[in-house]
Protein backbone atom coordinates (compact mmCIF):
# COMPACT_ATOMS: atom_id res chain seq x y z
CA UNK A 1 0.00 0.00 0.00
CA UNK A 2 1.30 3.41 -1.01
CA UNK A 3 1.19 5.64 2.08
CA UNK A 4 1.52 8.93 0.21
CA UNK A 5 -2.13 9.99 0.76
CA UNK A 6 -1.70 9.64 4.54
CA UNK A 7 1.47 11.74 4.53
CA UNK A 8 -0.13 14.30 2.24
CA UNK A 9 -3.34 14.54 4.30
CA UNK A 10 -1.38 15.11 7.51
CA UNK A 11 0.92 17.62 5.82
CA UNK A 12 -2.01 19.58 4.37
CA UNK A 13 -4.03 19.48 7.60
CA UNK A 14 -1.04 20.51 9.74
CA UNK A 15 0.07 23.47 7.62
CA UNK A 16 -3.47 24.71 7.08
CA UNK A 17 -4.03 24.48 10.85
CA UNK A 18 -1.03 26.73 11.45
CA UNK A 19 -2.45 29.23 8.92
CA UNK A 20 -5.95 29.04 10.38
CA UNK A 21 -4.50 29.34 13.93
CA UNK A 22 -2.86 32.74 13.40
CA UNK A 23 -5.56 34.09 11.07
CA UNK A 24 -8.29 32.86 13.43
CA UNK A 25 -6.59 34.42 16.48
CA UNK A 26 -6.14 37.74 14.69
CA UNK A 27 -9.70 37.76 13.35
CA UNK A 28 -11.17 36.85 16.76
CA UNK A 29 -9.05 39.50 18.49
CA UNK A 30 -9.98 42.34 16.14
CA UNK A 31 -13.67 41.55 15.63
CA UNK A 32 -14.23 41.18 19.39
CA UNK A 33 -13.45 44.87 19.81
CA UNK A 34 -15.54 46.23 16.94
CA UNK A 35 -18.85 48.05 17.43
CA UNK A 36 -21.86 45.81 17.41
CA UNK A 37 -23.10 46.26 13.83
CA UNK A 38 -19.67 45.98 12.21
CA UNK A 39 -18.97 42.94 14.39
CA UNK A 40 -22.16 41.23 13.27
CA UNK A 41 -21.44 41.88 9.60
CA UNK A 42 -17.81 40.83 9.73
CA UNK A 43 -18.70 37.78 11.79
CA UNK A 44 -21.17 36.65 9.12
CA UNK A 45 -18.55 37.07 6.37
CA UNK A 46 -15.83 35.25 8.35
CA UNK A 47 -18.14 32.35 9.24
CA UNK A 48 -19.48 31.94 5.71
CA UNK A 49 -16.91 29.32 4.58
CA UNK A 50 -18.13 27.05 7.38
CA UNK A 51 -21.72 26.97 6.15
CA UNK A 52 -21.13 27.22 2.38
CA UNK A 53 -20.84 23.92 0.55
CA UNK A 54 -17.10 23.18 0.13
CA UNK A 55 -17.73 22.94 -3.62
CA UNK A 56 -18.81 26.59 -3.62
CA UNK A 57 -15.65 27.58 -1.73
CA UNK A 58 -13.63 25.51 -4.20
CA UNK A 59 -15.33 27.16 -7.15
CA UNK A 60 -14.69 30.66 -5.78
CA UNK A 61 -11.03 29.80 -5.18
CA UNK A 62 -10.73 28.45 -8.73
CA UNK A 63 -12.30 31.63 -10.09
CA UNK A 64 -9.69 33.66 -8.23
CA UNK A 65 -6.61 31.47 -8.59
CA UNK A 66 -6.90 29.65 -11.93
CA UNK A 67 -3.85 30.41 -14.11
CA UNK A 68 -6.24 32.06 -16.61
CA UNK A 69 -7.65 34.41 -13.94
CA UNK A 70 -6.02 37.76 -13.09
CA UNK A 71 -4.89 36.90 -9.55
CA UNK A 72 -3.78 33.39 -10.47
CA UNK A 73 -1.85 34.66 -13.50
CA UNK A 74 -0.17 37.35 -11.38
CA UNK A 75 0.92 34.86 -8.70
CA UNK A 76 2.31 32.57 -11.40
CA UNK A 77 4.18 35.30 -13.26
CA UNK A 78 5.51 37.16 -10.22
CA UNK A 79 6.33 34.38 -7.77
CA UNK A 80 6.10 31.27 -9.96
CA UNK A 81 3.46 30.17 -7.45
CA UNK A 82 0.88 27.75 -8.83
CA UNK A 83 -1.99 27.09 -6.44
CA UNK A 84 -4.06 24.89 -8.76
CA UNK A 85 -3.44 21.14 -9.01
CA UNK A 86 -0.65 21.38 -6.39
CA UNK A 87 -0.54 20.44 -2.71
CA UNK A 88 0.01 24.04 -1.51
CA UNK A 89 -3.30 24.78 -3.26
CA UNK A 90 -4.88 22.06 -1.13
CA UNK A 91 -3.42 23.76 1.95
CA UNK A 92 -5.09 27.02 0.95
CA UNK A 93 -8.45 25.36 0.22
CA UNK A 94 -8.35 23.51 3.54
CA UNK A 95 -7.37 26.64 5.47
CA UNK A 96 -10.26 28.55 3.86
CA UNK A 97 -12.78 25.90 4.87
CA UNK A 98 -11.45 25.33 8.41
CA UNK A 99 -10.63 28.93 9.36
CA UNK A 100 -14.14 29.68 10.74
CA UNK A 101 -13.88 26.78 13.19
CA UNK A 102 -10.75 28.30 14.70
CA UNK A 103 -12.09 31.84 14.59
CA UNK A 104 -15.41 31.02 16.25
CA UNK A 105 -14.00 28.86 19.04
CA UNK A 106 -11.30 31.39 19.86
CA UNK A 107 -13.76 34.26 19.77
CA UNK A 108 -15.94 32.45 22.30
CA UNK A 109 -12.92 31.98 24.53
CA UNK A 110 -11.90 35.65 24.21
CA UNK A 111 -15.41 36.82 25.02
CA UNK A 112 -15.52 34.83 28.25
CA UNK A 113 -12.18 36.33 29.34
CA UNK A 114 -12.51 38.53 32.40
CA UNK A 115 -11.47 42.01 31.18
CA UNK A 116 -10.77 43.23 34.73
CA UNK A 117 -7.65 41.05 34.66
CA UNK A 118 -6.34 42.99 31.66
CA UNK A 119 -7.22 46.27 33.33
CA UNK A 120 -5.37 45.19 36.48
CA UNK A 121 -2.37 44.34 34.33
CA UNK A 122 -2.42 47.76 32.70
CA UNK A 123 -2.43 49.51 36.10
CA UNK A 124 0.77 47.58 36.78
CA UNK A 125 2.29 49.09 33.61
CA UNK A 126 2.24 45.92 31.45
CA UNK A 127 2.17 46.32 27.66
CA UNK A 128 -0.78 45.10 25.56
CA UNK A 129 1.43 42.58 23.79
CA UNK A 130 2.64 41.17 27.13
CA UNK A 131 -0.95 40.99 28.39
CA UNK A 132 -2.08 39.23 25.21
CA UNK A 133 0.57 36.51 25.18
CA UNK A 134 1.11 36.07 28.93
CA UNK A 135 -2.34 36.67 30.42
CA UNK A 136 -5.10 36.37 27.84
CA UNK A 137 -3.70 33.44 25.85
CA UNK A 138 -2.95 31.21 28.88
CA UNK A 139 -6.35 31.89 30.40
CA UNK A 140 -8.11 31.13 27.10
CA UNK A 141 -5.93 28.13 26.27
CA UNK A 142 -8.71 25.57 26.59
CA UNK A 143 -10.76 27.21 23.86
CA UNK A 144 -7.73 27.86 21.71
CA UNK A 145 -6.49 24.28 21.98
CA UNK A 146 -9.92 22.83 21.32
CA UNK A 147 -10.28 25.11 18.28
CA UNK A 148 -6.89 24.06 16.97
CA UNK A 149 -7.52 20.34 17.26
CA UNK A 150 -10.99 20.72 15.76
CA UNK A 151 -9.49 22.66 12.84
CA UNK A 152 -6.89 19.94 12.32
CA UNK A 153 -9.53 17.18 12.45
CA UNK A 154 -11.76 18.97 9.94
CA UNK A 155 -8.72 19.66 7.75
CA UNK A 156 -7.99 15.92 7.59
CA UNK A 157 -11.50 15.34 6.29
CA UNK A 158 -11.63 18.16 3.73
CA UNK A 159 -12.77 16.92 0.35
CA UNK A 160 -14.86 19.32 -1.75
CA UNK A 161 -12.79 22.47 -2.05
CA UNK A 162 -9.54 20.49 -2.09
CA UNK A 163 -10.61 18.20 -4.92
CA UNK A 164 -11.72 21.17 -7.01
CA UNK A 165 -8.61 23.28 -6.50
CA UNK A 166 -6.00 20.53 -6.35
CA UNK A 167 -7.66 17.67 -8.25
CA UNK A 168 -6.62 14.07 -7.77
CA UNK A 169 -3.05 13.46 -8.88
CA UNK A 170 -1.61 10.27 -7.36
CA UNK A 171 1.74 10.97 -5.72
CA UNK A 172 1.20 14.75 -5.69
CA UNK A 173 -2.20 15.98 -4.51
CA UNK A 174 -3.96 12.73 -3.54
CA UNK A 175 -5.28 12.88 0.03
CA UNK A 176 -7.07 10.16 1.97
CA UNK A 177 -10.47 11.63 1.12
CA UNK A 178 -9.85 12.03 -2.62
CA UNK A 179 -8.23 8.57 -2.73
CA UNK A 180 -11.28 6.94 -1.13
CA UNK A 181 -13.51 8.64 -3.72
CA UNK A 182 -11.37 7.53 -6.68
CA UNK A 183 -11.08 3.97 -5.36
CA UNK A 184 -14.85 3.82 -4.93
CA UNK A 185 -15.47 5.27 -8.38
CA UNK A 186 -13.24 2.68 -9.97
CA UNK A 187 -14.75 -0.21 -7.98
CA UNK A 188 -11.72 -1.00 -5.81
CA UNK A 189 -13.63 -1.74 -2.62
CA UNK A 190 -10.82 -3.44 -0.70
CA UNK A 191 -8.29 -0.58 -0.88
CA UNK A 192 -11.11 1.96 -0.35
CA UNK A 193 -12.09 0.22 2.88
CA UNK A 194 -8.48 0.16 4.09
CA UNK A 195 -8.22 3.93 3.65
CA UNK A 196 -11.59 4.40 5.34
CA UNK A 197 -10.23 2.54 8.39
CA UNK A 198 -7.05 4.63 8.39
CA UNK A 199 -9.16 7.79 8.23
CA UNK A 200 -11.48 6.62 11.03
CA UNK A 201 -8.53 5.87 13.29
CA UNK A 202 -6.90 9.22 12.58
CA UNK A 203 -10.01 11.34 13.02
CA UNK A 204 -11.17 9.47 16.11
CA UNK A 205 -7.71 10.02 17.58
CA UNK A 206 -7.92 13.75 16.96
CA UNK A 207 -11.37 14.01 18.53
CA UNK A 208 -10.30 11.94 21.55
CA UNK A 209 -7.43 14.39 21.96
CA UNK A 210 -9.96 17.24 22.16
CA UNK A 211 -11.90 15.45 24.90
CA UNK A 212 -8.75 14.64 26.89
CA UNK A 213 -7.64 18.28 26.68
CA UNK A 214 -11.01 19.34 28.04
CA UNK A 215 -10.98 16.86 30.89
CA UNK A 216 -7.47 17.80 31.95
CA UNK A 217 -8.67 21.30 32.71
CA UNK A 218 -11.05 19.95 35.35
CA UNK A 219 -14.15 21.67 34.08
CA UNK A 220 -15.97 21.50 30.77
CA UNK A 221 -14.89 24.17 28.34
CA UNK A 222 -17.44 26.84 27.55
CA UNK B 1 -46.72 21.83 18.96
CA UNK B 2 -49.60 19.99 17.31
CA UNK B 3 -50.24 22.91 15.00
CA UNK B 4 -46.57 23.03 14.03
CA UNK B 5 -46.64 19.31 13.23
CA UNK B 6 -49.81 19.74 11.20
CA UNK B 7 -48.17 22.57 9.28
CA UNK B 8 -45.09 20.47 8.55
CA UNK B 9 -47.27 17.58 7.41
CA UNK B 10 -49.28 19.94 5.21
CA UNK B 11 -46.16 21.40 3.61
CA UNK B 12 -44.74 17.94 3.05
CA UNK B 13 -47.91 16.66 1.40
CA UNK B 14 -48.29 19.69 -0.85
CA UNK B 15 -44.64 19.38 -1.86
CA UNK B 16 -45.15 15.72 -2.76
CA UNK B 17 -48.35 16.56 -4.60
CA UNK B 18 -46.45 19.08 -6.68
CA UNK B 19 -44.13 16.36 -7.86
CA UNK B 20 -46.65 13.82 -9.03
CA UNK B 21 -49.17 16.25 -10.45
CA UNK B 22 -48.98 18.33 -13.59
CA UNK B 23 -49.75 17.36 -17.16
CA UNK B 24 -52.67 15.38 -18.49
CA UNK B 25 -52.82 11.61 -18.64
CA UNK B 26 -51.92 11.66 -22.34
CA UNK B 27 -48.54 13.30 -21.79
CA UNK B 28 -45.51 11.08 -21.92
CA UNK B 29 -42.35 11.76 -19.91
CA UNK B 30 -39.28 10.03 -21.30
CA UNK B 31 -36.22 9.88 -19.07
CA UNK B 32 -33.03 9.79 -21.11
CA UNK B 33 -29.69 8.91 -19.47
CA UNK B 34 -26.83 9.93 -21.74
CA UNK B 35 -23.05 10.30 -21.67
CA UNK B 36 -21.92 13.76 -20.53
CA UNK B 37 -20.30 14.35 -23.94
CA UNK B 38 -23.78 14.39 -25.56
CA UNK B 39 -25.20 17.20 -23.44
CA UNK B 40 -25.44 20.13 -25.89
CA UNK B 41 -26.27 18.11 -28.98
CA UNK B 42 -28.91 15.93 -27.34
CA UNK B 43 -30.60 18.95 -25.77
CA UNK B 44 -30.74 20.49 -29.24
CA UNK B 45 -32.17 17.27 -30.69
CA UNK B 46 -34.70 17.28 -27.85
CA UNK B 47 -35.90 20.73 -28.87
CA UNK B 48 -36.34 19.49 -32.46
CA UNK B 49 -38.22 16.43 -31.23
CA UNK B 50 -40.57 18.59 -29.20
CA UNK B 51 -41.76 20.23 -32.43
CA UNK B 52 -42.37 16.82 -33.96
CA UNK B 53 -44.07 15.22 -30.96
CA UNK B 54 -45.26 17.90 -28.55
CA UNK B 55 -46.90 15.33 -26.26
CA UNK B 56 -43.54 13.84 -25.32
CA UNK B 57 -41.56 15.58 -22.62
CA UNK B 58 -37.87 14.62 -22.56
CA UNK B 59 -36.00 14.65 -19.25
CA UNK B 60 -32.25 14.33 -19.68
CA UNK B 61 -29.63 13.28 -17.21
CA UNK B 62 -26.03 13.66 -18.30
CA UNK B 63 -23.09 12.13 -16.46
CA UNK B 64 -20.24 9.70 -17.03
CA UNK B 65 -21.61 6.50 -18.58
CA UNK B 66 -20.16 4.51 -15.66
CA UNK B 67 -22.15 6.55 -13.14
CA UNK B 68 -25.32 6.27 -15.22
CA UNK B 69 -24.86 2.51 -15.56
CA UNK B 70 -24.58 2.25 -11.76
CA UNK B 71 -27.70 4.35 -11.27
CA UNK B 72 -29.67 2.18 -13.73
CA UNK B 73 -28.40 -0.90 -11.93
CA UNK B 74 -29.57 0.61 -8.61
CA UNK B 75 -33.07 0.98 -10.05
CA UNK B 76 -33.16 4.57 -11.32
CA UNK B 77 -36.22 5.32 -13.45
CA UNK B 78 -34.95 5.54 -17.00
CA UNK B 79 -36.35 4.83 -20.47
CA UNK B 80 -33.40 5.37 -22.81
CA UNK B 81 -29.67 4.89 -22.21
CA UNK B 82 -26.98 6.24 -24.54
CA UNK B 83 -23.51 5.21 -23.39
CA UNK B 84 -20.14 6.53 -24.52
CA UNK B 85 -18.72 3.01 -24.46
CA UNK B 86 -19.90 -0.52 -25.27
CA UNK B 87 -18.67 -1.77 -21.89
CA UNK B 88 -21.29 0.05 -19.82
CA UNK B 89 -24.11 -1.06 -22.17
CA UNK B 90 -22.80 -4.65 -22.23
CA UNK B 91 -22.96 -4.72 -18.44
CA UNK B 92 -26.71 -4.06 -18.63
CA UNK B 93 -27.43 -6.19 -21.72
CA UNK B 94 -27.90 -9.94 -21.15
CA UNK B 95 -27.83 -10.50 -24.92
CA UNK B 96 -24.21 -9.28 -25.01
CA UNK B 97 -23.00 -12.62 -23.60
CA UNK B 98 -21.65 -13.63 -20.18
CA UNK B 99 -18.01 -12.67 -20.90
CA UNK B 100 -18.92 -8.96 -21.07
CA UNK B 101 -22.23 -9.03 -19.15
CA UNK B 102 -20.30 -10.04 -16.04
CA UNK B 103 -22.91 -9.17 -13.43
CA UNK B 104 -25.75 -10.94 -15.29
CA UNK B 105 -27.89 -7.79 -15.41
CA UNK B 106 -30.84 -7.95 -17.81
CA UNK B 107 -32.00 -4.35 -18.12
CA UNK B 108 -31.84 -3.66 -21.87
CA UNK B 109 -35.03 -4.35 -23.87
CA UNK B 110 -34.36 -7.08 -26.46
CA UNK B 111 -33.74 -5.92 -29.99
CA UNK B 112 -33.65 -2.22 -29.21
CA UNK B 113 -29.88 -1.78 -28.97
CA UNK B 114 -27.93 -0.29 -31.85
CA UNK B 115 -24.77 1.73 -32.44
CA UNK B 116 -25.81 5.35 -32.74
CA UNK B 117 -22.63 7.37 -33.15
CA UNK B 118 -18.90 7.38 -33.44
CA UNK B 119 -16.63 9.84 -31.70
CA UNK B 120 -12.85 10.32 -31.64
CA UNK B 121 -10.40 10.53 -28.77
CA UNK B 122 -8.06 13.49 -29.05
CA UNK B 123 -5.17 15.15 -27.30
CA UNK B 124 -5.90 18.76 -26.37
CA UNK B 125 -3.76 21.46 -24.81
CA UNK B 126 -4.65 24.72 -23.09
CA UNK B 127 -4.30 28.06 -24.85
CA UNK B 128 -0.65 28.81 -25.59
CA UNK B 129 0.34 25.12 -25.22
CA UNK B 130 2.57 25.71 -22.13
CA UNK B 131 4.29 22.32 -22.28
CA UNK B 132 4.78 22.46 -26.07
CA UNK B 133 3.14 19.13 -26.88
CA UNK B 134 2.19 18.75 -30.54
CA UNK B 135 1.41 15.05 -30.96
CA UNK B 136 0.73 11.80 -29.13
CA UNK B 137 4.39 10.86 -29.74
CA UNK B 138 5.60 13.99 -27.95
CA UNK B 139 3.09 13.32 -25.18
CA UNK B 140 4.51 9.85 -24.71
CA UNK B 141 8.04 11.23 -24.44
CA UNK B 142 6.93 13.91 -21.97
CA UNK B 143 5.10 11.31 -19.83
CA UNK B 144 8.19 9.12 -19.77
CA UNK B 145 10.34 12.13 -18.85
CA UNK B 146 7.87 12.90 -16.06
CA UNK B 147 7.74 16.66 -16.54
CA UNK B 148 4.09 17.34 -17.40
CA UNK B 149 0.67 17.05 -15.81
CA UNK B 150 -1.88 15.27 -18.02
CA UNK B 151 -5.61 15.21 -17.21
CA UNK B 152 -7.36 11.91 -17.97
CA UNK B 153 -10.67 10.25 -17.07
CA UNK B 154 -10.50 7.64 -14.30
CA UNK B 155 -10.90 3.91 -15.01
CA UNK B 156 -14.67 4.07 -14.50
CA UNK B 157 -15.21 6.63 -17.27
CA UNK B 158 -15.24 5.52 -20.94
CA UNK B 159 -12.77 8.25 -21.98
CA UNK B 160 -10.50 7.00 -19.17
CA UNK B 161 -10.76 3.46 -20.52
CA UNK B 162 -9.82 4.63 -24.02
CA UNK B 163 -6.86 6.46 -22.44
CA UNK B 164 -5.79 3.26 -20.67
CA UNK B 165 -5.80 1.49 -24.04
CA UNK B 166 -3.58 4.21 -25.49
CA UNK B 167 -1.11 3.75 -22.61
CA UNK B 168 -1.21 -0.03 -23.14
CA UNK B 169 -0.63 0.48 -26.89
CA UNK B 170 2.50 2.46 -26.01
CA UNK B 171 3.58 -0.07 -23.38
CA UNK B 172 3.34 2.57 -20.65
CA UNK B 173 2.64 1.34 -17.12
CA UNK B 174 -0.06 3.45 -15.44
CA UNK B 175 1.21 2.59 -11.94
CA UNK B 176 4.66 3.92 -12.88
CA UNK B 177 3.08 7.09 -14.29
CA UNK B 178 1.17 7.53 -11.03
CA UNK B 179 4.38 7.10 -9.05
CA UNK B 180 5.87 9.90 -11.15
CA UNK B 181 2.80 12.08 -10.46
CA UNK B 182 2.12 13.00 -14.09
CA UNK B 183 -1.56 11.96 -14.26
CA UNK B 184 -4.50 13.72 -12.69
CA UNK B 185 -7.89 11.98 -12.76
CA UNK B 186 -11.30 13.49 -13.48
CA UNK B 187 -14.54 11.67 -12.76
CA UNK B 188 -16.16 12.46 -16.11
CA UNK B 189 -15.12 13.70 -19.55
CA UNK B 190 -16.44 17.21 -18.85
CA UNK B 191 -14.30 17.61 -15.71
CA UNK B 192 -11.19 16.79 -17.74
CA UNK B 193 -12.30 19.26 -20.43
CA UNK B 194 -12.71 22.03 -17.84
CA UNK B 195 -9.27 21.34 -16.37
CA UNK B 196 -7.73 21.84 -19.83
CA UNK B 197 -9.85 24.91 -20.64
CA UNK B 198 -8.87 26.57 -17.34
CA UNK B 199 -5.20 25.85 -17.99
CA UNK B 200 -4.91 23.78 -14.78
CA UNK B 201 -3.00 21.04 -16.64
CA UNK B 202 -0.57 20.79 -19.56
CA UNK B 203 -2.87 18.61 -21.65
CA UNK B 204 -5.85 16.30 -21.57
CA UNK B 205 -7.16 13.24 -23.38
CA UNK B 206 -10.83 13.83 -24.18
CA UNK B 207 -13.41 13.43 -26.95
CA UNK B 208 -13.14 15.41 -30.17
CA UNK B 209 -16.70 16.66 -29.58
CA UNK B 210 -15.97 18.01 -26.08
CA UNK B 211 -12.85 19.71 -27.37
CA UNK B 212 -14.84 21.31 -30.19
CA UNK B 213 -17.70 22.44 -27.88
CA UNK B 214 -15.22 24.00 -25.44
CA UNK B 215 -13.19 25.63 -28.23
CA UNK B 216 -9.97 23.83 -27.22
CA UNK B 217 -6.90 23.31 -29.39
CA UNK B 218 -6.67 19.72 -30.66
CA UNK B 219 -3.09 18.72 -31.44
CA UNK B 220 -3.59 15.04 -32.31
CA UNK B 221 -6.31 12.42 -32.82
CA UNK B 222 -6.02 8.82 -31.58
CA UNK B 223 -6.21 6.17 -34.28
CA UNK B 224 -8.35 3.03 -34.09
CA UNK B 225 -5.13 0.98 -33.52
CA UNK B 226 -4.38 3.02 -30.41
CA UNK B 227 -7.70 2.78 -28.60
CA UNK B 228 -10.24 1.02 -30.80
CA UNK B 229 -13.27 2.72 -32.27
CA UNK B 230 -15.26 5.00 -30.00
CA UNK B 231 -18.84 3.83 -30.47
CA UNK B 232 -21.87 5.16 -28.60
CA UNK B 233 -24.53 2.44 -28.28
CA UNK B 234 -28.15 3.36 -27.52
CA UNK B 235 -31.01 1.20 -26.23
CA UNK B 236 -34.44 1.22 -24.63
CA UNK B 237 -34.40 -0.17 -21.09
CA UNK B 238 -36.58 -3.14 -20.18
CA UNK B 239 -38.38 -1.36 -17.33
CA UNK B 240 -39.31 1.65 -19.48
CA UNK B 241 -42.90 2.79 -18.92
CA UNK B 242 -43.20 3.90 -22.56
CA UNK B 243 -41.10 1.48 -24.65
CA UNK B 244 -42.83 2.49 -27.88
CA UNK B 245 -42.20 6.19 -27.36
CA UNK B 246 -38.63 5.49 -26.22
CA UNK B 247 -37.97 3.57 -29.41
CA UNK B 248 -39.52 6.32 -31.51
CA UNK B 249 -37.17 8.86 -29.94
CA UNK B 250 -34.13 6.69 -30.72
CA UNK B 251 -35.36 6.29 -34.31
CA UNK B 252 -35.66 10.07 -34.50
CA UNK B 253 -31.97 10.39 -33.58
CA UNK B 254 -31.15 8.49 -36.81
CA UNK B 255 -33.05 10.92 -39.02
CA UNK B 256 -31.07 13.43 -41.13
CA UNK B 257 -32.36 16.35 -39.03
CA UNK B 258 -30.95 14.98 -35.77
CA UNK B 259 -27.88 13.69 -37.60
CA UNK B 260 -27.02 17.21 -38.73
CA UNK B 261 -27.08 18.43 -35.10
CA UNK B 262 -24.86 15.55 -33.98
CA UNK B 263 -22.46 16.11 -36.87
CA UNK B 264 -22.19 19.81 -36.05
CA UNK B 265 -19.89 19.09 -33.08
CA UNK B 266 -18.00 16.26 -34.75
CA UNK B 267 -19.99 13.08 -34.07
CA UNK B 268 -20.32 10.61 -36.96
CA UNK B 269 -23.85 9.11 -37.13
CA UNK B 270 -23.67 5.36 -37.88
CA UNK B 271 -26.02 3.39 -40.13
CA UNK B 272 -26.69 -0.16 -39.06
Amino acid sequence: MDWFPLYNSIRIAAISTVLAFFLGLAAAWYTARLPRLAKGLLDAVLTLPLVLPPTVVGYLLLLALGPRRPLGAWLLDTFGLRLTMTWPGAVLATAAVTFPLMYRTVRGAFESFDETLAQAGRTLGLSDAWLFWRVRMPLCRQGILAGTVLTFARGLGEYGATSMLAGYTPGRTATISTTVYQLWRTGQDGPALRWVLVNLALSAGALLAVNLLERKEGRPWR
Amino acid sequence: MKRALALILFLFLTACGGNSGGGSAEDVELIVFAAASLQETLEECGALYREERPKVRLVFQFDSSGTLKTQIEEGAECDVFISAGQKQMDQLDRAAGPDVNTEGLDLVARGTRFDLLENKVVLTVPEGNPAGIHSFDELRAALEAGDILLAVGNGDVPVGQYTQRIFAFWGLDEAALNAAGVLTYGSNAREVTTQVAEGLVDGGIIYATDARSAGLTVVDTATAEMCGRVIYPAAVLSNSRFPGEARAFLEFLRTPGAGAVLESVGFTPLDN
